[in-house]
């Protein structure tokens, strides 16, 4: 399955906050779509989720326009909240059975995912009696209990603790095995980069960047050194404008072109005494940094 | 459908489940039985202490210049209160006063001339109505002696001053007395219904967008069948909850039917016509939709659950005034005055003015079709508006929306 948004954009009055935005997503593979606050994503999976229309562009699955009658999506909204005052399995069969599953089949689903998520002693409480990590496993389970097709998953692991965050790792691998189009959309650049194949960077109501994950860092410019030594104060004075201190401890050198690399890491092995040297490749926290802040 | 379906069944278990709403059924239920079984009760549990007490009636001491004087104020005050044991005041008035204050007498009437006197009692109770009693007897009693002095027998001057009229009372279209009561009942219970139910539909959905069980929601379901099926659960609860009240009430009334006998109004409020009743379900349903429909559509708006008592203002006192016009108009006798006619056909005071014009009146049958059919027409309307600002609602979080912004937004939804 291919999921694919063409040419998506939307208007609130007059302000403009998706412009032409186009990505896809492969089944068995994860999506990131990353942006700032503010950068539309929220609007990107409403749109998706149909809660509004677009006023321009069609969204894509397998080459024919999706029709939301047909394909389930499950959602894991960034807000939280279900209803606090409310049984547990009485909410989740509510919203299983809103999205077209019996009563029973709700039932029996929630109970698996009740025992997957080591929930099951929580059934028959009322949900503002649970913790808040705990809280958010429920409402995952209000997101794939119904078997979707495409999974979105906003801000997944914000408030998990590490074990949690482990069981839902665990439980999207296997999500994503199951051949769904899983979408995450999250600020933790570490969790992307663990799951992601694909990614999407908006900004300002436009996809900056996308692609795959592997191409983006292999494409990127190789033009800077990074640089451990015993003699780092010597480097920088050396070196002057070109050359910083980074936060974790080494050097980074700006070279003025890709050319330049063989000849720069000569000298440097010739004239120092150098523990590490190598080409620099950006995380996808840098990426998302550099892309995410253009045009602000 | 099956999501509607789905909806429906949900909010309704959220009324039966809700120990408020189940409490104050049960209350009135409760209520209306002890009223109902009052006179029952009253008449085993009060039989002896009540025979007791009628043999012993309250004094009422008379007191006059003469013993003849006295003797016949005396004889017609005791046909004209057969509730008091009347006597002449042996004694000076200070020993009237100690036997009043004491308990051992009533009242007196201590008469300074045949057309004058004081009246003491102890306590003077707001519905004592024994001076005007006392004033019509001793009125008689002057004008029957001054016929004598002029020369009519006493026989003819009694004929003469007790004529009695007769008269009868035909009621071509409602008898406004015996209707009062229900339609004000009526009237009156739509207006409880209305405002509480609608308040639970306004908060009921701002609770959802509060917590943010919405964003689950609004992605799960169709906003229509959300608000249609909010809307129609909390109209089938206050529905059941009036339908058992009252169907308790009618229940109690027949089987204590005989003991409620004497008792003018609650027979003509058991005793409705069953083509008003069904006006009246119609109007309830109606009016119910109508403000439901508004409730809902402000509620979506509202970000935080203490907005929903402004914002709902608005409605609330639009509906306050339209009851307030038909209960003037009801115990002012006027329903049928331009007002009245007018408010019969604006949809949103129409449910309770045409229905009293109904209940209490005679409506030709094409004004209430007429008035039926534009509630319809702005009912729907209404609904499909507010499910529209509903959808666009729920999305708005932070400050509450202005109107014209929200109405702009649903435009271009």
């Amino acid at each position: 399955m291919k999921l694919e948004l063409r040419n998506i954009s939307k208007s609130f009055g007059e302000k403009e906050v998706l412009k032409y935005i186009s990505f896809s997503a492969e089944s068995g593979k994860a999506f990131g779509l990353l942006g700032r606050n503010g950068a539309g994503k929220t609007t990107t999976i409403r749109i998706l989720m149909h809660v509004f229309p677009a006023d321009n562009g069609a969204i894509f699955l397998d080459g024919k326009p999706m029709d939301r009658q047909e394909v389930q999506i499950g959602y894991l909204p960034e807000e939280r909240g279900l209803y606090p005052k409310k049984k547990i399995i009485d909410q989740l069969v509510y919203f299983s059975q809103l999205k077209g599953l019996s009563r029973a089949d709700a039932i029996r689903s929630i109970d698996y995912w009740l025992d997957r998520l080591k929930m099951t002693e929580y059934r028959n409480k009322r949900l503002d009696t649970l913790s808040k990590g705990n809280q958010q496993k429920i409402q995952l389970i209000t997101a794939i209990a119904h078997d979707p097709q495409i999974v979105i998953l906003d801000e997944p692991f914000s408030g998990l603790d590490p074990v949690n965050a482990m069981l839902l790792k665990d439980v999207v691998k296997e999500e994503i095995a199951k051949g769904k189009i899983v979408l995450f959309s999250s600020h933790q650049m570490s969790y992307i980069e663990e799951f992601c194949d694909s990614i999407a960077i908006l900004n300002g109501g436009q996809v900056v960047l996308r692609g795959d994950l592997h191409d983006i860092k292999r494409n990127y410019v190789r033009d800077r050194l990074i640089v451990r030594s015993e003699h780092m104060e010597k480097i920088l004075s050396d070196l002057g404008d070109c050359c910083d201190r980074r936060e974790e401890g080494d050097l980074i050198i700006r070279l003025a072109s890709t050319e330049d690399k063989q000849a720069m890491m000569r000298t440097l092995t010739e004239k120092y005494d150098i523990d590490e040297i190598k080409v620099f490749e950006p995380s996808l926290n840098d990426i998302f940094v550099e892309y995410a802040e253009q045009q602000n | 459908m099956k999501q509607f379906k789905t909806i429906l069944a949900f909010e309704l278990k959220y009324y039966f489940k809700n120990k408020i709403f189940v409490g104050i059924t049960l209350f009135l239920v409760a209520l209306i039985a002890v009223l109902m079984f009052f006179p029952r009760a009253k008449e085993l549990l009060g039989k002896d202490t009540e025979d007791a007490k009628s043999e012993e009636a309250a004094v009422m001491l008379i007191a006059a210049g003469s013993s003849e004087d006295a003797d016949s104020v005396k004889t017609a005050f005791t046909s004209a209160f057969p509730d008091y044991e009347v006597r002449v005041a042996d004694g000076d008035l200070n020993s009237i006063k100690e036997q009043i204050t004491s308990g051992d007498a009533e009242c007196a009437f201590v008469m300074e001339s045949p057309a004058s006197y004081v009246y003491y009692v102890n306590n003077l109770s707001m519905y004592d109505g024994n001076t005007a009693i006392a004033d019509e007897v001793l009125r008689n009693l002057c004008q029957a002696n001054a016929m004598v002095e002029k020369g009519i027998s006493p026989d003819e001057a009694g004929s003469i001053l007790s004529v009695q009229i007769e008269h009868e009372t035909a009621s071509l279209g409602k008898d406004q007395m015996q209707n009062f009561f229900y339609t004000y009942i009526m009237i009156f219970a739509l207006y409880m219904v209305i405002l509480l139910y609608g308040q639970m539909v306004a908060t009921n959905v701002a609770t959802e967008k509060s917590s943010r069980a919405m964003e689950v929601l609004i992605t799960s379901a169709d906003p229509t069948s959300m608000m249609f099926g909010k809307v129609l659960a909390s109209c089938l609860a206050g529905l059941i909850q009036l339908i058992v009240v009252f169907g308790s009430g009618f229940l109690l009334f027949n089987l204590n039917k005989s003991y409620w006998a004497d008792n003018m109004v609650i027979n003509s409020i058991f005793d409705m016509p069953l083509s008003l009743l069904i006006y009246m379900l119609v109007f309830f349903i109606l009016g119910f939709f109508i403000y439901a429909f508004m409730f809902g559509a402000i509620g979506s708006t509202a970000s935080k659950l203490e907005d929903i008592n402004t914002s709902t203002m608005p409605v609330m006192l639009l509906f306050i005034i339209g009851f307030m016009v038909v209960v003037y108009s009801m115990s002012g006798g006027g329903v049928d005055s331009t007002l009245m006619k007018i408010c019969s056909f604006v949809p949103f005071t129409s449910p309770m003015a045409m229905f009293t014009r109904i209940a209490m009146s005679t409506v030709p049958f094409y004004e209430i079709a007429l008035s039926i059919a534009i509630l319809i027409l702005s009912t729907a309307g209404i609904g499909i508006l507010s499910a529209k600002i509903y959808r666009v609602g729920v999305l708005l979080y932070g400050t509450t929306p202005k109107i014209s912004s929200v109405l702009k937004s649903v435009l271009r939804a």
